[in-house]
């Protein structure tokens, strides 16, 4: 169970929240405004009206000591680098995704100490671009890894013991056997690189690396329990 | 007799394709501004213009020179076709003898063929006395050279350059529109001038030591002082030709200046109708363009994501902050409210634009505008930004193709982050179209390799791609498993390798952009060489 910290309520906010699974996760939303305080509160939230400017209320939130996952979505690009510059000096091993409004503040971001930076009006733009010059691949993208539909994105940790160490990547013919597609691998060798495979699969697999797949959520699951029990 | 061969000879004239296109092709080459074979003709009418009038001036001071005069006849020759030409497409005369006849018929009348040729007259009258057609014909006067006197009109030769320069025709524009302006300044200039030579011409006659002698003397002293000039060769020495002279250079001051800032203002005006003009103009030479309404932050991405794809586009925003920096970065941009008809007209929505944007940051002007555009165009797409969720099937009912919320995948991918940072990072890659991979869908055509081949021969993994699906509407493929049904289509998550491929079909890949490209090409050669057996 992680516990997640989503520091502003707003619409970006009540995104992440929709696809957080809120029985999974510990999850609480920081807002300094009180009455946006108490829309999230009205959502059955839980809810902290404090000032992100202060560490130590931070503190008493739990960075530093039990927060795992930190979302800086405050609607002013200056206060999500504030936020994540103090979270940073707290936690070295946060992990911390802020969301900016403009894009030169992505740098900004990374400095002060940010794990991920995501530019919403970017993604969303994609969607409309690729809607208007190829529509068929929104539509694939939304059944496949936006969870309209069976299909999802996954990824898959090799374990300790498993008959996949030392084979080929090659070797899997994961489409064939699992019905599941493999798109790309996070290679603990190469210190933790993520890359997509195409056709270059001459990779030789290792415990620790983890597997990109496509594919019906039965066949995932199938795939994971086979890989630990082997 | 005559009436009756008339009128044949118009209904000849109606029926000929040959001699619409012949007028056609002569508009083209003389008024239709979008053509490029005018802009050719002009620049050829310049050189002309300025090489005769050179010639013409060199020639007034020295002895006459028969290449000169042989020169001058070509040019004279040109004109005159020129001026019938343009006569002649300034209306169309045999519809008018035809519009006389059908309406004589209709009302069991004798046909009066005066009456028709009286209308003609006037109508080519009306284009005789334009002021270009005016110009046109002063201009091709000066060739006589019997006429002396009417060598001034050479100076008719350089005004003729208006018909080819378009921002000359800007500022007479400008002093046109504003001609009411400049003659109440022109009228209470002259007021003050005449006062002026009266006065000096009293106080500053010779007998009191002055040195007006004549009222000429006097208006030609007013006018060089009240523009300010004051050559000095007419100077007042009384003290009440002093005065008069002081009233008058302050009050040509204040004239000058009101007559810069009218002029100023209205260009300012002008320049923004000019620069809509341009982009009206731009418009009409692209097919299949985007509309994007709102220039907010959504707005700019999209924009700035087609220009890299060099998708061509035109924006629309009531801001101007917005609109400055879209013209900034050499968009197509109107300042005006996309809410109106007549803004999405003249974006073009039924004149080649293929989608509308609507990411505006309000939900009512989206609404708004994707009912105006459904309405004025129902076959375009259009695609909408929605910021609460309540509205998306409002917006759907208004008629949008697509609603879009902002923040869903950007929320999607943050959360997701939280249990497979791994497949995050995959996601994001093939979002942003990093490190080159794309995803992206190829249609078979008809005739090439892939057609009829079956998954296991295409074998896409050689080209270095991987293939994650089939989406096809073609009912043949029904009995394969994994498919997924979207709208009027299906899905083939994974097919198997026996699954044959189909015409119009589309594969959708992963891979590497050159290798997208490079299966792209091996496809569509193959079609070709296919095409030429």
């Amino acid at each position: 169970m992680a516990r997640i910290a989503i520091f502003g309520f707003n619409r970006l906010s009540f995104e992440i929240l929709s696809r957080l699974d809120q029985n999974l996760h510990e999850i609480f939303v920081v807002e300094q405004d009180s009455i946006r305080a108490g829309q999230a509160l009205d959502k059955g939230l839980t809810v902290f009206n404090i000032d992100f400017r202060n560490d130590e209320e931070l503190s008493k939130l739990g960075i530093g000591r039990n927060i795992d996952f930190l979302f800086c979505v405050l609607p002013e690009d200056s206060d999500n680098v504030f936020l994540t510059l103090s979270a940073r000096a707290m936690d070295s091993r946060l992990s911390i995704i802020a969301a900016v409004e403009y894009p030169d503040c992505i740098d900004k971001l990374i400095a002060a100490g940010a794990t991920k930076v995501i530019d919403p009006y970017q993604i969303c733009a994609r969607k409309f671009c690729d809607l208007i010059k190829k529509p068929e691949i929104t539509m694939v993208l939304d059944h496949t890894v936006f969870g309209r539909g069976d299909l999802r994105l996954a990824e898959v940790t090799i374990p300790e013991g498993s008959r996949l160490i030392d084979k080929m990547v090659s070797e899997l013919n994961l489409n064939v056997d699992y019905n599941l597609i493999l798109i790309g691998i996070l290679d603990k060798e190469l210190n933790d690189d993520f890359h997509f495979v195409m056709g270059e699969q001459l990779h030789k697999l290792t415990v620790g690396d983890v597997l990109v797949l496509i594919g019906p959520s039965r066949a995932i699951r199938l795939f994971t329990k086979e890989l630990c029990h082997a | 007799m005559l009436t009756r061969l008339l009128l044949v000879f118009a209904y000849m004239l109606k029926t000929s394709k040959r001699y619409r296109s012949i007028k056609r092709f002569f508009f083209d080459l003389l008024e239709n501004v979008d053509n490029p074979l005018k802009k050719i003709f002009d620049v050829f009418m310049i050189c002309i213009i300025f090489s005769s009038v050179g010639l013409k001036v060199y020639e007034s001071r020295t002895a006459p020179n028969l290449y000169i005069d042989w020169f001058e006849y070509e040019v004279m020759l040109l004109f005159i076709v020129e001026y019938i030409l343009r006569a002649w497409l300034y209306n169309d005369s045999h519809l008018i003898i035809l519009r006389e006849y059908e309406k004589a018929l209709y009302l069991n009348k004798p046909f009066e063929l005066r009456a028709a040729l009286k209308e003609i007259l006037l109508k080519k009258l009306a284009y005789m006395t334009s002021p270009y057609a005016l110009i046109d014909l002063l201009a091709i006067i000066p060739t006589y050279r019997e006429i002396r006197f009417l060598r001034i009109f050479l100076i008719f030769r350089l005004f003729k350059l208006f018909r080819y320069v378009n921002s000359i025709k800007i500022f007479t524009d400008v002093i046109v529109s504003k001609r009411f302006e400049l003659l109440t300044l022109a009228m209470i200039m002259g007021l003050i001038v005449i006062i002026a030579t009266l006065a000096i011409y009293l106080f500053e006659s010779p007998a009191l030591g002055g040195e007006i002698e004549d009222l000429f003397s006097g208006f030609y002293w007013a006018i060089v002082t009240v523009a300010t000039l004051g050559y000095g060769d007419l100077a007042p020495v009384t003290p009440a030709g002093r005065i008069v002279a002081m009233l008058l250079i302050l009050s040509g001051l204040v004239g000058l200046a009101f007559f810069t800032s009218i002029i100023v203002a209205e260009f300012e005006d002008k320049m923004q109708v000019f620069r809509e003009n341009k982009t009206a103009a731009e418009l009409k030479r692209y097919t299949d363009f985007v509309i994007i309404c709102g220039y907010g932050r959504v707005g700019q991405e999209i924009a700035r994501q087609l220009s890299r794809i060099k998708h061509k586009f035109i924006v629309i925003d009531r801001k101007e902050a917005n609109v400055e920096q879209a013209r900034k970065l050499g968009y197509l941009v109107i300042q005006d409210d996309a809410c109106t008809d007549s803004v999405l007209l003249s974006a073009g929505i039924n004149k080649g634009a293929s989608v509308v944007v609507c990411s505006t940051g309000q939900d009512v002007a989206n609404v708004y505008i994707t009912l105006t555009s459904r309405h004025l165009n129902p076959k375009i797409r259009i695609i909408s930004q929605v910021n609460r969720v309540e509205n998306e099937k409002k917006l759907y009912q208004a008629g949008a193709d697509h609603v879009i919320r902002p923040f869903e995948i950007a929320g999607l991918l943050a959360a997701e982050y939280v249990g497979q940072p791994v497949a995050f990072e995959a996601l994001l890659g093939l979002l942003r179209e990093q490190r080159h991979i794309h995803l992206e869908t190829i249609v078979i055509q008809p005739g090439t390799f892939a057609e009829h081949q079956s998954i296991k021969d295409l074998a896409v993994e050689q080209y270095k791609l991987k293939l994650i699906g089939i989406i096809s509407a073609n009912p043949v493929h029904l009995k394969h498993k994994n498919a997924y049904k979207v709208k009027n289509e299906h899905f083939y998550f994974n097919p198997a390798p026996h699954f044959i491929l189909q015409a119009k079909d589309i594969l959708v890949i992963i891979g590497r952009e050159y290798s997208i490209g490079y299966f792209r090409d091996q496809l569509e050669k193959s079609g070709l060489k296919k095409g030429a057996k």
